[in-house]
């Protein structure tokens, strides 16, 4: 799936939004909605929190939608960006994570490898956070996708991959300072 | 393990915009990062970076359709369309606004009289977009809703490029109407200004553009089919 496949009539239909045209809200939701429920589903785990998440996502693009500047970012980035702060704040709020199974620094590898065979379209930018992520440590790989996709925070990751807070701090700042040099590159 | 990196590498506020936008952080601290995304322009911006460079990873998340009542629930939510403000029945400007206004007011009822009249006749359009001896799309125009459904028939997909919808009305001005896929029907909503060119006679046409679609707003890859819409 090409994140960035309809940029164009998200960006338009998002310029709409502040002017109150329901319809141009209604037009964002039928073109990111799948995506941005399949992202409230994979950190939350289940579909009526989900659902309750998705709802505050759209509501708060229909307040905030004139804070959107189609010259600096991409639209899918933004309401990506959205998504995952509302899910997450849900699961804070929820006290625990519900992906706490622990994990080894390799396990989860097997899953972040096989992005080229399946069913995405690779385009450029994802193709290049690849390229990048492959470059880290497969400890740092694991414990960066277990935040990314299952929400955890610092202690919960440190549990997870049974290591002191302080190294999983270690871990993930340097493996932000990787990321970023590399995709700079 | 050594915790050098914690303090070089990476500025402390960048390396807490990324800590941010990771979603690692919790409670107070990552209150106190979410006030400040609010406030400061430059830490919003290096989050907002931030947010750039994870958001492709989201690609890997399969798209799950939510649920036809979770849109009736955000519709509701919305707040109701704003009231005038008390105080402006003493303006002046106000008057005078509302004699043009009223004009205006009657002129659009006329339009939409006319308009509501046609569309009670609106007939749903199809086309079928054809090239090189090949059926590549089926569209259908529903012009109650304002949307058009494509579905591919011959169509195989190029490696590199997208095949995206365009629609020629008489004037022969292409219009872009959104990305088609190879292997899934794909709706699109037409905005009004579209909509209203989307008539019997209109040509629709695919033509191969870089992922995103076409830079320009128009075709700078091949055309590789066309078809009219006609009435069913």
């Amino acid at each position: 799936m090409d994140l960035d496949a309809n940029r164009s009539l998200i960006a338009a239909a998002l310029a709409r939004i502040p002017g109150g045209d329901r319809a141009a809200l209604q037009t964002v939701y039928r073109l990111t909605s799948a995506k941005l429920f399949g992202v409230c589903l994979r950190i939350l785990g289940e579909r009526a929190e989900a659902e309750d998440v998705l709802q505050e996502v759209f509501v708060t693009v229909w307040r905030k939608a004139a804070d959107f500047d189609a010259a600096r970012a991409s639209p899918m980035t933004w309401l990506i960006a959205i998504t995952r702060n509302r899910a997450i704040d849900r699961l804070r709020a929820a006290r625990n994570s519900r992906r706490m199974e622990p994990i080894d620094a390799a396990s989860d590898i097997a899953d972040a490898a096989p992005i080229a065979d399946s069913a995405l379209e690779n385009t450029q930018e994802n193709a290049r956070l690849h390229g990048c992520l492959g470059e880290l440590a497969e400890r740092e790989q694991t414990a960066l996708r277990a935040a990314f996709f299952d929400g955890n925070t610092y202690e919960e990751l440190a549990a997870r991959m049974s290591v002191p807070l302080g190294t999983m701090k270690s871990w993930i700042r340097r493996a932000m300072i990787k990321l970023k040099a590399c995709l700079e590159r | 393990m050594s915790d050098t990196f914690d303090h070089s590498g990476m500025p402390e506020d960048e390396r807490l915009a990324a800590e941010y936008a990771l979603g690692v952080l919790a409670g107070a601290e990552r209150a106190e990062a979410a006030q400040r995304v609010a406030r400061e322009t430059s830490f919003a911006a290096l989050v907002a970076q931030w947010e750039a460079r994870l958001a492709p990873w989201a690609g890997e998340i399969d798209e799950v359709a939510p649920p036809p009542q979770v849109w009736d629930r955000i519709a509701s939510a919305l707040p109701a369309p704003a009231p005038s403000r008390p105080g402006l029945w003493q303006s002046l400007t106000l008057w005078r606004g509302l004699t043009f206004a009223t004009a205006a007011l009657a002129t659009a009822c006329i339009a939409a009289l006319i308009y509501v009249g046609s569309a009670l006749r609106q007939q749903p359009l199809v086309a079928s977009i054809d090239g090189g001896g090949h059926r590549h799309f089926v569209a259908t125009v529903d012009p109650t809703r304002d949307a058009i459904a494509v579905m591919p028939a011959a169509f195989s997909a190029d490696a590199t490029r997208v095949p995206e919808l365009w629609l020629i009305p008489p004037d022969g001005k292409p219009r872009p109407v959104g990305l088609l896929s190879a292997d899934r029907a794909i709706t699109l909503t037409l905005p009004p200004a579209l909509a209203a060119l989307a008539k019997d006679n209109a040509v629709l046409a695919v033509s191969l553009e870089p992922p995103g679609g076409s830079p320009t707003g128009a075709p700078t890859g091949p055309v590789i089919a066309s078809g009219k819409l006609t009435n069913l």
